[in-house]
């Protein structure tokens, strides 16, 4: 039994060997016998005289039966095999298409507050008005997202699959926000590596059960990772961030900010976003972490003041 | 035209219009965060220095980003360029000492790591690492030795090296005050160059801090912080006893340390 | 065995002539003398227990679970095999996982029995393979409430109110028969799986185990609880998780106390008896 398992593996290795070496040799066609492999080698080639030689045989008749009665390669083109190729380019995500803008991030002195609205743009279309961006992993974190809204989603079936897996050996083990903020940072960069993005900007925000340590943290498409006391996606960033920072420069002014005035803080960014970003909404989601856990919450923009607008030409209804 | 249809190779050579593709925009999966890091070796010393700031076109992203690793073995890597790409690289050549030691029972000389970070990045020769390394260490004699290298891994031993958003600005000043390029002995009219000596350390740190304060002057994409390291021979304290295992603990005998200080945020 | 001698039982998937699997029966055999594992649906959930005996001084007390997590609100509790039981657990949890993936939604516990009740028997088709050396006990909640299903080695599955399985499945099956499920709360379960573990113990008296007891609930006050979902996760609200440590305690300090009890009775019964007799 053991000689003819062994003489049956011989045997095949000489019979693959030969012809994946004419495989190798030749490419455009791929149901053929070995010696017309051969022939079409060279007769697709243009480079060497030897080959025009066998081409012109071929057009009257040589001793390649394979050629006879074809269409002439030198009148109507080599034959056109690519239909034949099973795969297709691998297409990947070049654009986001439903997307969420910006999210925003404060630290204070017990924790973190995290913020975003509830629209998923299509363009500049507010397609979705009741879309939740932010996401709670465990008992001390909360993940929220900008950018495509179906990348966003796939993102959560993993860190709630994460979740479950954290389960099973059942013993006191948890995730905190730095290990969920990692392991996010980790699948952003491997996609991006891959060429096939996950188009997200994210905020993991989070706090130290036994500390109180607060701990905020950004990762984005291409894997790029930062944290600082304030943080903001998208336009948050170029519109948040600079009063955010007036209030929270450094981990000093950290500690002396207080959950109230964090708060108040996030409101009035929200606001700005909501007067400028045209891709905003007026109802966002808050959640607060802090050691006893998350407190999440809706909120609309109050004290809405659109009296800036009386004096701009095409802003609401106005006489001409 | 009938045949057409069967004869691919004869139609006229349509290219994709706008109106008939959608538009393919174009992903690039590098971005650039700026920063500068500076690196210069000295006869019992090694410093890597670098700015905090990390940025992203006209935005500052962070204001602590630090650019500058423990790596192990007593050795450190600054580096600069897309910082995803620089983290990973810091990760993998950190785990890759890890197991040199694990597989050979002793640290891993500067030197022999400056070719395994090399390879490092050829191995992705095609898909390249966005960032410039700088690796410090103390080699087998306790000297300071810099590698500086490309993005796809060609890397000499230097003594001084600056790399990022204000290595053009800081080269030239390197040139002048560490090598003591374009200075001349006073009195010799121009004509004998000012001897090569080796700069203390002291000496040498405040070079670094002037060289980024100035950096920040002229470049947008440097400040905010300053972060410091050095290795130095492990000095016993007077009065301490030798301990074989704490003199042995690298292969140079470099003992690694940071300071960190203000730059300007504007 | 009538089986032994005959050929029939060489091979996995090969009938005998009077129609039996002998393959599939020499796996319930291994069953038969695993640990006394039962479950009972209660009407506010599930408890899975399990009876363990101590096999070394060696072992960290709480160790070598039998009782796993398949998804935030199944459990699954094996007896027989323990590889086999860690292999078929491992597999639940990938149907689970996959659930998710295909339908964003928690695996109705129904659904989840009848895959694995599928793949049990996949084991019996086939030369190459040999059934599981396990039952197991399946317990969970869904949208319906409560759901216990038993799987066993010929792929068979049933749903049960109370489940028992292992060595002392007889003396179990008939306590769990005395109980009244649909009002049975889980608080009251526990201590009536503590007791029937202890009562199927009977026979075994001299050796030493611990009780391995899990619940399903949707009133958790745990940790494990809180960290397993939160808004926004896919999740029904139930819980998988071990029964309080102190709840589980007092459990077996009555189950054992009323044991005693009740031996003392018979005791004094055997001697009332006696007098008579004289």
């Amino acid at each position: 039994m053991h000689r003819t398992g062994l003489s049956l593996g011989i045997h095949q290795l000489e019979h693959t060997q030969p012809s994946s070496r004419l495989n190798h040799h030749h490419h455009h066609h791929s149901t053929t016998t070995a010696s017309t492999n051969y022939l079409h080698t060279l007769s697709s080639s243009h480079l060497s005289q030897h080959h025009q030689d066998l081409q012109i045989e071929s057009i009257t008749m040589n001793q390649f039966p394979h050629g006879w009665g074809r269409p002439r390669d030198d009148v109507y083109g080599a034959y056109d095999n690519s239909y034949l190729n099973e795969s297709q380019p691998i297409t990947h995500t070049q654009r986001p298409i439903v997307t969420g803008t910006s999210v925003l991030g404060v630290k204070f002195k017990d924790g973190v507050i995290i913020a975003a609205d509830n629209i998923a743009s299509y363009g500049s279309l507010a397609r979705y008005d009741n879309v939740e961006r932010l996401l709670q992993v465990g008992t001390h974190t909360v993940v929220g997202a900008g950018g495509d809204i179906s990348d966003m989603q796939y993102l959560h079936l993993l860190l709630d699959n994460l979740l479950i897996k954290e389960q099973y050996p059942a013993d006191d083990h948890q995730l905190y926000a730095p290990q969920v903020h990692t392991y996010i940072s980790r699948v952003l960069y491997q996609r991006r590596n891959k060429f096939d993005p996950l188009w997200n900007s994210i905020l993991t925000a989070g706090a130290d059960p036994k500390t109180s340590e607060p701990f905020l943290s950004y990762v984005d498409l291409k894997g790029t990772t930062y944290s600082a006391p304030a943080l903001a996606t998208g336009y948050g960033a170029h519109l948040a961030i600079p009063i955010l920072r007036r209030h929270v420069a450094d981990e000093e002014a950290v500690s002396n900010l207080t959950q109230e005035d964090a708060q108040k803080l996030v409101e009035e960014c929200m606001k700005v976003l909501w007067y400028r970003d045209a891709r905003s909404g007026v109802k966002y989601s808050w959640a607060i972490i802090t050691k006893d856990g998350v407190t999440t919450g809706s909120k609309e923009i109050e004290n809405q003041s659109w009296k800036f607008a009386e004096m701009i030409k095409g802003y609401g209804a106005q006489n001409i | 035209m009938a045949s057409s249809y069967l004869l691919p190779h004869s139609q006229p050579n349509v290219h994709p219009t706008t109106a008939s593709q959608p538009r393919q925009h174009h992903w690039s999966p590098y971005t650039e965060n700026g920063g500068c890091i500076l690196g210069i070796a000295g006869k019992d010393y090694v410093i890597i220095a670098g700015d905090t700031r990390s940025s992203e076109g006209y935005s500052i992203n962070t204001r602590t980003a630090r650019k500058v690793y423990d790596i192990g073995s007593g050795l450190i890597l600054g580096v600069v360029g897309m910082s995803a790409d620089g983290e990973e690289l810091v990760r993998k050549v950190a785990r890759k000492i890890d197991d040199y030691k694990r597989n050979h029972d002793k640290h891993i000389t500067v030197a022999a790591a400056a070719v395994m970070l090399s390879r490092i990045l050829y191995q992705k020769r095609f898909f390249p690492y966005y960032c410039q390394p700088l690796l410090g260490g103390l080699d087998e004699e306790g000297v300071g030795a810099i590698y500086s290298y490309d993005y796809v891994g060609s890397f000499e031993r230097e003594q001084s090296r600056a790399y990022g958003a204000a290595a053009s600005l800081i080269t030239p000043f390197l040139d002048n005050q560490i090598n003591f390029k374009n200075q001349f002995v006073p009195g010799s009219n121009g004509e004998e160059p000012r001897p090569k000596v080796d700069l203390s350390k002291e000496q040498v740190e405040k070079i670094v801090k002037d060289a980024f304060t100035s950096a920040v002057e002229r470049h947008i994409e440097v400040g905010d912080g300053l972060q410091l390291v050095t290795i130095v021979k492990g000095v016993r304290a007077e009065g301490e006893e030798e301990d074989e295992d704490e003199r042995e603990k690298t292969a140079g005998g470099g003992v690694i340390s940071e300071v960190m200080s203000d730059l300007k945020k504007d | 065995m009538t089986s032994i001698g005959t050929g029939y039982d060489l091979s996995n998937s090969v009938f005998s002539p009077d129609g039996r699997n002998f393959q599939v029966e020499y796996a319930q055999k291994a069953v038969e003398n695993g640990p006394t594992t039962i479950g009972l649906r209660c009407k506010d959930g599930i408890i899975l227990a399990c009876e363990k005996l101590i096999t070394s001084k060696l072992l960290v007390p709480g160790s070598n679970k039998r009782i796993s997590t398949i998804d935030r609100h199944i459990g699954i509790a094996t007896s027989g095999l323990v590889p086999d039981g860690k292999h078929f657990t491992n597999r639940a949890r990938e149907e689970a996982i996959s659930w998710r993936r295909n339908f964003k939604d928690s695996v109705p516990v129904a659904s989840l029995a009848d895959r694995m009740g599928s793949y049990a028997q996949a084991y019996t088709l086939y030369s190459s393979v040999r059934p599981f050396g396990i039952t197991a006990i399946l317990g969970g909640a869904d949208d319906d409430g409560p759901a216990l299903y038993m799987i066993e080695p010929s792929g068979m599955y049933w749903g049960y109110f109370g489940a028992a399985t292992g060595k002392g499945r007889q003396a179990a099956k008939s306590e769990i028969e005395k109980l009244n499920p649909t009002e049975l709360t889980l608080l009251q379960g526990v201590k009536e799986a503590a007791r029937i573990i202890y009562v199927a113990h009977d026979d075994n008296k001299d050796k030493e185990f611990e009780i391995e007891m899990t619940w399903v609930t949707k009133d958790s006050k745990s940790a494990t609880a809180a960290a397993t979902g939160g808004k926004g996760m896919v999740w029904n609200g139930w819980v998988h998780e071990d029964v309080p440590k102190e709840l589980l305690e007092e459990a077996s300090k009555e189950a054992k106390k009323a044991l005693e009890e009740d031996d003392e009775d018979e005791g004094e019964t055997k001697e009332e008896k006696m007098d008579e007799d004289l």
